[in-house]
């Protein structure tokens, strides 16, 4: 009988930092099967383990064509430490995708009739950036993107070399972060100010990823702007186990984070206490 | 089958490598299971002792009375501990152990929260190992009705509802506590001074019975763990009331008074969480990836990295626990996460009493 909670060794590739704290990881799987590629839908996520460290969630982020995972992890638990410390060459163990419930990409017609808005906190970029690297093949050429990203600080904002590659796809930009520092021109100020500062795209979706606190701000500025419940898109982060629907630490009203999500509508779980 | 017979058929099973359990009544005193616990409880139990589910060793000590045993049957579906893998460096390999186990005397309460892990944990080959190599010998009388909250009856066509191989329908002794107008349980003449009618419910009880030697047995076919056409009109209530009318007083005036011990979970036949870790051994680079049971009452039960809870309070806390049972199992599989089976009132050390808030949520 399959085993869900049978991992493949993965072998780390390539290691950049991002971050003070934040590394990217790019892993290969050591054993590739014949025929099989490792495919995932923008949105889901992986168990990542290490023997005798744990196990836990992350969002795949590579580009999807590229035959290898890329992990952007944080510095921030027993596992994670562990991995900081691990060199190119190192194994870990893998299991996924999980989730049922990804960005909708075939739910609406981005080619033609709705833009893609996005708001994101801090690590919240990481779960979009597949989708951004294949902007075109997922949404198309002609499909505008418009992204609000707020960070800490400069430094710490993910993937910042490539945003000026992503200007060529069509997708706009833009930046604040928490406090005021020097170098910094831009937005100083949390996320939904930026909603105060540029108009957001006109007839678009919106996709929303952040720290929970992100939300209730950037729902009331969306509701403001007339999107529909059944329009925007959260990411939800909860504390995962099994990743499969069984253990029931992720599970929020009915559905479950892991097996239902981690991508809701704002619909589906307005209603549900504590969901957000 | 009649007393003799089933003392053979207990025998027979022994001698075909089966470890048999049941419910056996030990004089054990609560305080030797627990401290706690003798401390709590009205002291008739103290004196009398308990039903434990032990390993059968002589026939004559299994006790088919009714009574409900003070634990469940839960861990031997669902072990308190169990290791899915051993790892070496990083390598991990699937452990996977199933011992035959042959439960005898399951009353229906217990029955019924086998449906749930049957469902729950359909897609696991560590559950489905254990299940293959388990034997069910359901038994019919119903705990009494006091310590049912649901008041559930052994009616016919219960048994068809039911997951078992074999199942032992007691017809001298009617349900303890019947109610008085209430037509009799179930007319099984068997006649011949037989004390148990027999079914099976699979293949595997019949050829069991059918090689032990016993052939007057009646096949009951299992058609799925809800009954068709007769919805539930009481599970429809409660999962109506929990998602269309919270109302948060009920939690927050129930979370002043649990202090989060847990045990109404750890005792409860339906409540299977679990935490997935590994634990490192004394050997260099080696260890296991065990899953154990969890306790959705405990702080870091929906703890993330950096500190964050979803449930940061009590209120939250009880109130999750009863929206699993009452709605969220409700809506994946259909029928409830409860078997009314009162343990967890029995074991509260604050005396919240399931059937009360049940009341309550009924009537928010």
């Amino acid at each position: 009988m399959h085993n869900p909670y049978e991992t493949q060794p993965a072998k780390i590739t390539f290691i950049s930092r991002q971050t003070a704290n934040i590394k990217l990881f790019r892993f290969e799987f050591v054993q590739k099967v014949p025929g099989h590629k490792f495919i995932f839908k923008p949105g889901q996520f992986i168990e990542l383990s290490i023997p005798g460290f744990g196990e836990a969630p992350f969002a795949p982020c590579n580009d999807l064509g590229a035959g290898y995972i890329e992990l952007c992890i944080r510095n921030v638990g027993k596992l994670t430490a562990k991995l900081h410390k691990m060199k190119i060459g190192d194994i870990v163990n893998i299991r996924g995708p999980y989730g049922n419930g990804a960005w909708p990409l075939d739910k609406y017609n981005f080619k033609t009739q709705k833009n893609l808005f996005i708001a994101v906190g801090g690590l919240g970029l990481v779960p979009l950036r597949t989708l951004l690297l294949g902007k075109d093949k997922f949404l198309g050429k002609d499909s505008k993107v418009q992204i609000f990203y707020g960070a800490k600080a400069p430094e710490e904002m993910l993937f910042r070399h490539e945003y000026s590659r992503w200007k060529k796809h069509n997708i706009q930009i833009e930046l604040t972060v928490d406090k005021e520092c020097v170098g910094w021109n831009k937005c100083v100020g949390l996320v939904p100010i930026l909603f105060d500062k540029h108009e957001v795209i006109q007839n678009s979706v919106a996709f929303l990823c952040g720290p929970p606190i992100m939300y209730k701000y950037v729902l009331d500025k969306l509701k403001k702007l007339g999107f529909a419940d059944e329009d925007i898109y959260l990411s939800l982060e909860r504390r995962m186990h099994c990743g499969i629907g069984v253990c029931q630490h992720c599970a929020v009203g009915s559905y479950y984070t892991c097996k239902d999500g981690p991508v809701f509508s704002w619909a589906q779980i307005k209603d549900i206490p504590g969901a957000i | 089958m009649n007393q003799s017979q089933l003392n053979k058929f207990i025998a027979y099973l022994q001698k075909n490598d089966w470890s048999v359990f049941g419910p056996v009544f030990t004089t054990a005193k609560i305080e030797e299971l627990s401290p706690f616990l003798s401390a709590h409880q009205p002291s008739a139990i103290k004196k009398s002792g308990q039903i434990l589910i032990k390993e059968i060793k002589k026939a004559g000590d299994l006790n088919l009375d009714g009574q409900l045993p003070f634990y469940s049957f839960k861990r031997f579906f669902v072990p308190e501990y169990e290791t899915l893998f051993e790892y070496k460096k990083n390598r991990l390999a699937a452990k996977k152990y199933a011992p035959k186990i042959a439960l005898v005397g399951m009353n229906i309460l217990d029955l019924k929260a086998v449906n749930l892990y049957d469902q729950v944990f359909e897609k696991d080959p560590y559950y489905q190992a254990r299940r293959r190599n388990m034997l069910i010998v359901g038994y019919s009388l119903t705990p009494e009705i006091n310590d049912n909250i649901f008041e559930y009856k052994f009616e016919e066509d219960i048994l068809e509802h039911l997951p078992f191989d074999i199942f032992l329908a007691d017809y001298n002794a009617p349900s303890p506590r019947q109610n008085v107008g209430a037509p009799p349980p179930l007319n099984l003449r068997g006649g011949r001074g037989e004390l148990y009618k027999v079914f099976t419910g699979s293949i595997k009880g019949q050829r069991i019975l059918e090689h032990f030697g016993y052939k007057d047995y009646e096949h009951i076919q299992f058609s799925g763990p809800v009954r068709e056409g007769r919805a539930d009109e009481r599970m429809e209530r409660l999962r109506d009331r929990l998602k269309n009318h919270h109302d948060p007083n009920i939690w927050e005036k129930l979370g002043k008074i649990c202090i989060e011990c847990g045990k109404c979970t750890l005792i409860c036949p339906t409540c299977f969480c679990f935490r997935i870790d590994d634990s490192p051994s004394s050997v260099k680079d080696s260890g296991v990836r065990t899953r154990c049971w969890d306790s959705c009452y405990y702080q870091e039960f929906s703890e993330m990295t950096g500190g964050h809870k979803f449930l940061d309070s009590t209120a939250r806390r009880l109130h999750f626990w009863y929206f699993h049972k009452f709605a969220r199992i409700p809506d994946e599989f259909n029928f409830m996460g409860c078997v009314g089976c009162h343990r967890c009132a029995a074991v509260c050390p604050v005396g919240i009493d399931i059937a009360e808030v049940l009341e309550e949520i009924s009537n928010s």
